[in-house]
């Protein structure tokens, strides 16, 4: 199980991944929008996207959890 | 040393299908703005008189010369676009790029005798420094196809003086011969004055039946002898005397090569120049690539058509740039130098072609917690801080040592600021890194991936970098300023925007204004906008990206004046540890 986390504040650009979704160490999982740059999340590990907790122009805080891969 | 090279550890991995459906369209914008700048490329080719024309006079054109000289497949222009004067002609009239000729490279540069007969027009002195300093950078021989009228006299003040005016070129030559770099001429049809020490002042000159090459031509000798206006009688004179000197113009063929021998051998056929020029190739000094070969050539693991998909024309979007790399580079396969050190910037030994080369870049996208330790906010690629400059400080010294050439690979928003920034002797280390690369004597090339901007455009081998920067490649992501547009607006008229509001004036205007500037930035930042004038030497599809790196491998490797023993190699030991 990897919680995955927001590397900083900012806004969420998009989300690359459905629950269920398989995907392997640093697959691209959501773009969030920071320090005037869009920035890629990548799978820390791989498994299965179990649950996500943000949508598309969600704020996020640093470190809120984004999504969970089990 | 063959464990070292012959197989390096693995980079990159195959691109995934939801990458490339979420990249469809980013492709599709670069792919629109190469075919712009291969449009431009086309009708400067084009430009003057037919080649239809010029092959019923019996001449062939600068480009059906180039055809027949350049082994196929592998010509490589630059400054295809260079037209930094903004000439009416399109262009500064000469053709230039890398090439083989039998199987050896060489910087060839023709004039484009379809327009105002290969005459010397404004931007074109700096067009020819930029092509003799690449041949004494590479030290592989310079060839010239010579066709040059001489001055467009009605612009003459524009080029013809000045210290890098257009007679730079041939102190260049002598230059270039002095330090063993051959210059090889061949020579058609009438070249007079300015095109006379064209001619003369190469190595070995080739010259077609109909040349000719004179201190002045037909034209000022028929009307040396100024007398303070002109008159119906003098024209009359005048024309009596043109008429007999066309017949005969000066330095023809009988001239130098029955009397003066300057011209080396003199062909019946324009091609037997070629011809010519390609004899006296294969006389050259060159090393067979095998000699330097670290390994056997290989394809990268990962297509070309890839880049479309990894580099995205959005530029606030990050990528990865070791994938870039992965799909340049042979088999894929590199040594990192510091992998754990300054994350912001990839540095690391790769093969083109078999041969070792350096390749420093730099990485996108957020950087891990606590990068740059110096400081409590968070690290964004593309931005140098204090570990990735000293990190690039030691690579660059290595390589020198090592005599390893380098590619540097920019996508940069230039070197973090502000007072946590200073303490952190950013200043200090960006010039440091700058007296880094002055310090070696190694061949460098630059590929503009995306931006290049503010001193990071300067001390990450930019075209500044005089003496070894060999040429400077931009992509349909280019984009190279001082700063963007939008941040410049901001420093110009922040105080002017705190006036306005406290005196009550309307800041409708103000706002009108910057967008205006920040529109000019973006305007004149452009691909096509960098190769008119000079900000990069050619810019190129991605795909044909790997095809310039190994014309710039096998041309460093031909002839270098300098050679490192690669068991004596340092740099290979220092990443195994």
């Amino acid at each position: 199980m990897a919680d995955v986390l927001a590397p900083l504040a900012g806004k969420v650009l998009d989300v690359l991944v459905q629950v269920g979704s398989k995907v392997e160490e640093d697959d691209e999982l959501v773009v969030i929008e920071a320090l005037k740059m869009e920035n890629t999340v990548y799978a820390p590990a791989g498994g299965t996207v179990k649950e996500i907790k943000v949508k598309k122009g969600d704020s996020v805080a640093d470190e809120e959890l984004l999504l969970v891969i089990d | 040393m063959r464990p070292y090279f012959q197989k390096m550890p693995g980079l990159g991995k195959p691109l995934k299908e939801n990458r490339i459906a979420r990249m469809r369209e980013s492709r599709a914008a670069i792919e629109a703005v190469e075919a712009e700048i291969a449009a431009a490329k086309k009708a400067v080719e084009e430009v003057g008189i037919p080649a239809a024309k010029i092959n019923e006079r019996g001449s062939l054109t600068v480009w059906q010369r180039l055809e027949r000289l350049v082994d196929a497949g592998t010509w490589h222009p630059l400054h295809s676009l260079y037209n930094p004067n903004d000439n009416e002609e399109g262009t500064t009239n000469v053709v230039d790029g890398l090439g083989k000729i039998c199987g050896r490279w060489a910087v060839i540069i023709g004039f484009d005798n379809k327009v105002l007969a290969g005459a010397w027009i404004p931007g074109q002195a700096e067009n020819i420094l930029r092509v003799t300093n690449l041949a004494r950078r590479l030290h592989i021989p310079l060839v010239w196809l010579v066709n040059c009228s001489g001055v467009k006299l009605p612009d003459q003040e524009k080029f013809y003086a000045d210290r890098r005016g257009s007679g730079t070129t041939f102190f260049r030559h002598a230059e270039l011969e002095q330090e063993g770099i051959a210059v090889l001429a061949g020579i058609y049809g009438t070249n007079p004055a300015g095109g006379g020490y064209q001619s003369i002042s190469p190595t070995i000159l080739l010259a077609h039946k109909d040349a000719n090459i004179a201190v002045g031509g037909a034209g000022i000798v028929s009307g040396m002898s100024p007398r303070g206006g002109f008159d119906v009688e003098g024209l009359e004179e005048l024309i009596a005397k043109t008429r007999d000197i066309k017949e005969r113009p000066p330095g023809r063929v009988d001239i130098h090569y029955d009397e003066t021998g300057f011209f080396a051998r003199v062909y019946d056929e324009e091609t037997g120049v070629l011809d010519g020029i390609k004899e006296y190739m294969r006389a050259l000094p060159a090393y067979d690539p095998m000699f330097f070969r670290v390994a056997e050539p290989a394809e990268p693991q990962f297509p070309a058509v890839d880049l479309y998909h990894l580099l995205p024309f959005n530029q606030k979007s990050d990528y990865s740039f070791d994938e870039i790399l992965a799909r340049l580079v042979d088999g894929s396969e590199h040594m990192e130098f510091r992998p754990d050190y300054g994350p912001e910037v990839y540095t690391g030994l790769v093969k083109i072609d078999g041969m070792l080369v350096g390749a420093i870049g730099n990485r996108q996208g957020l950087l891990p917690k606590g990068y740059p330790e110096y400081a409590d906010y968070p690290g964004i690629g593309g931005k140098l801080y204090r570990q990735g400059l000293i990190k690039m400080n030691e690579f660059v010294t290595h390589c020198g040592r090592d005599r390893i050439p380098l590619v540097w690979f920019q996508d940069t928003s230039g070197i973090d600021v502000g007072d946590i920034a200073e303490k952190a002797e950013l200043l200090g280390l960006g010039q440091a890194l700058i007296y880094s690369i002055q310090s070696t004597d190694v061949p460098m090339m630059l590929v503009v991936l995306r931006k290049g901007s503010a001193a990071a455009h300067y001390i990450m081998g930019g075209p500044t970098a005089n003496r070894h920067n060999a040429f400077t490649l931009g992509t349909a992501t280019t984009e190279i300023y001082v700063m963007h547009g939008e941040t410049a607006a901001v420093a110009s008229y922040a105080r002017r925007a705190v006036k306005d509001k406290d005196s009550g004036k309307p800041l409708e205007p103000l706002a009108q204004k910057m967008n205006e500037m920040a529109q000019k930035y973006y305007d004149t930042s452009r691909p096509a906008y960098c190769a008119r004038h000079g900000f990069v030497d050619e810019v190129v599809r991605l795909k044909e990206l790997r095809g310039y790196l190994k014309a710039f491998a096998g041309a460093v490797y031909q002839n270098p004046k300098s050679i490192c023993p690669r068991h004596q190699m340092l740099l290979p030991r220092i990443i195994k540890g």
